[in-house]
């Protein structure tokens, strides 16, 4: 599965994922990546040792802390509280229904994936958002076999990662796993040309802006893609 | 479980294996002392040991004080976070697996989710994305890759030179020792009193960068 990926995310955004300092909806993206990447696993298992290793040898100046009182706090803490882990009461999918297909979910969708919106569909594209806040929107994008998303620029930045199924656009050809990134500059058309559906995970900072013809009327639909 | 050693002292065990007597260098030299809060942990894990914990929080809460105050910009908030991973610490010791890692790493990692939770919860985004979804733990499976050895000569030799420079000095003096100076990983690691697992790691991390650079430079 993790062999044909060849789209990944730069080591940049992969320290800032480590690190933790990336937005949630971004952070989910690349979770998913590595889901798909044993290469992108690893370097993040190296990263996350560097990391660890700065932040263990870094010197600290002796201060007024109470430490003593805190270690105490927290034993006396961890008597009260009965079970140390608490399972979470999300349901677990691991399968997800869309267009008549079935798709098998990465570990990282899998408890989010049940508190997705409605579907929306238009043609033969779907689109049902994950939770997330500002300023980025997440979400689940269905594009059924030989059907083209109308070209568009994006005002923001655009991450799309690739569930199921294959897409191409004019830079290339994605397989699952497989991570694109569309900065403002960027119009492209991403089109499923292949005889079996496609299921992607978007990551939007702005609407979609589309630019040709007939679809420019889509625009007044763009949060439908947003 | 009953052999310390093997169960605890992860690097410890690393370097006892490959090399009798560097155990004593790398004590001296390294600011950790290797092995030891991989054991502690283990003295947790199965006996409660309070003394154990107790060591391990005079040496990991300022520092997780320091990480929090820098990610966080205030104290209170960095207080919040140490007693939180601390108390993972105390709970949560069994589940440490030292043959994934060493201690710092698992303590650094609680430290990373618990901050992230709470950020997630001071703007009341209970239902939203948590660190549960984005970080397994460390349960993908083994993978080997060879593509970091193939790349070794082939890189080196080529165009790579000037983008030496821009290593994190860290890296840099790993990678000048091994393929400048041409000592062992193993040699590394004495000389410089840290894991032979950072060495690899940093010398990974050093390739991916240079391989991203020559990257660019094609484009």
């Amino acid at each position: 599965m993790g062999n044909s990926v060849k789209h990944h995310p730069s080591l940049s955004l992969l320290e800032q994922f480590c690190d933790g300092s990336l937005t949630p909806e971004v952070a989910l993206l690349v979770a998913t990546h590595l889901d798909f990447c044993p290469h992108c696993q690893r370097l993040s298992k190296d990263i996350e040792a560097d990391l660890a290793c700065s932040f263990a040898a870094a010197p600290v100046a002796a201060g007024q802390d109470d430490w003593l009182s805190m270690m105490q706090q927290v034993l006396a803490e961890a008597e009260t509280t009965a079970k140390p882990v608490t399972p979470s009461t999300d349901p677990v999918v691991t399968n997800l229904e869309v267009g008549g297909h079935q798709f098998e979910l990465p570990r990282a969708l899998q408890r989010l994936s049940s508190k997705r919106s409605k579907w929306l569909t238009l043609g033969g594209i779907a689109t049902a958002r994950l939770p997330s806040g500002e300023p980025h929107h997440i979400s689940l994008l269905f594009i059924d076999k030989n059907t083209a998303v109308p070209q568009h620029t994006h005002k923001g930045l655009e991450m799309t990662l690739v569930l199921a199924g294959e897409m191409v656009d004019e830079q290339g050809r994605y397989v699952p796993g497989d991570l694109i990134i569309n900065t403002p500059d960027d119009t492209h058309t991403p089109r499923n040309v292949s005889d079996d559906p496609c299921l992607c995970l978007s990551v939007l900072s702005a609407p979609l802006q589309f630019k040709q013809g007939m679809t420019r009327l889509l625009n007044p639909l763009q949060r439908f893609f947003y | 479980m009953l052999d310390q050693r093997r169960t605890y002292g992860h690097h410890a065990s690393q370097f006892a294996n490959n090399s009798p007597g560097l155990m004593d260098t790398t004590e001296t030299a390294s600011p950790l002392n290797l092995g030891q809060w991989e054991e502690a942990l283990g003295l947790i894990a199965i006996n409660r040991d309070k003394s154990a914990y107790a060591g391990l929080f005079n040496y990991f809460a300022p520092r997780l004080k320091a990480f929090g105050i820098k990610m966080f910009g205030n104290e209170q908030q960095a207080m919040e976070m140490v007693q939180d991973t601390m108390l993972n610490v105390w709970q949560k010791a069994a589940l440490f697996d030292p043959t994934r890692g060493c201690a710092s790493t698992w303590i650094y990692t609680i430290a990373r989710n618990v901050r992230f939770d709470m950020l997630r919860k001071k703007q009341s985004r209970k239902d939203d994305i948590s660190a549960d979804d984005l970080w397994s733990d460390g349960d993908y499976p083994e993978q080997e890759d060879l593509q970091s050895h193939s790349w070794d000569l082939y890189i080196i030799a080529e165009k790579i030179a000037p983008h030496f420079a821009a290593l994190p000095p860290a890296q840099r003096v790993v990678m000048e020792k091994v393929y400048l100076e041409e000592n062992s990983h193993q040699e590394v690691a004495e000389q410089l009193g840290i894991p032979l697992g950072t060495v690899k790691s940093r010398i990974r991390l050093a390739l991916d960068r240079l391989r991203e650079a020559v990257d660019g430079q094609q484009r």
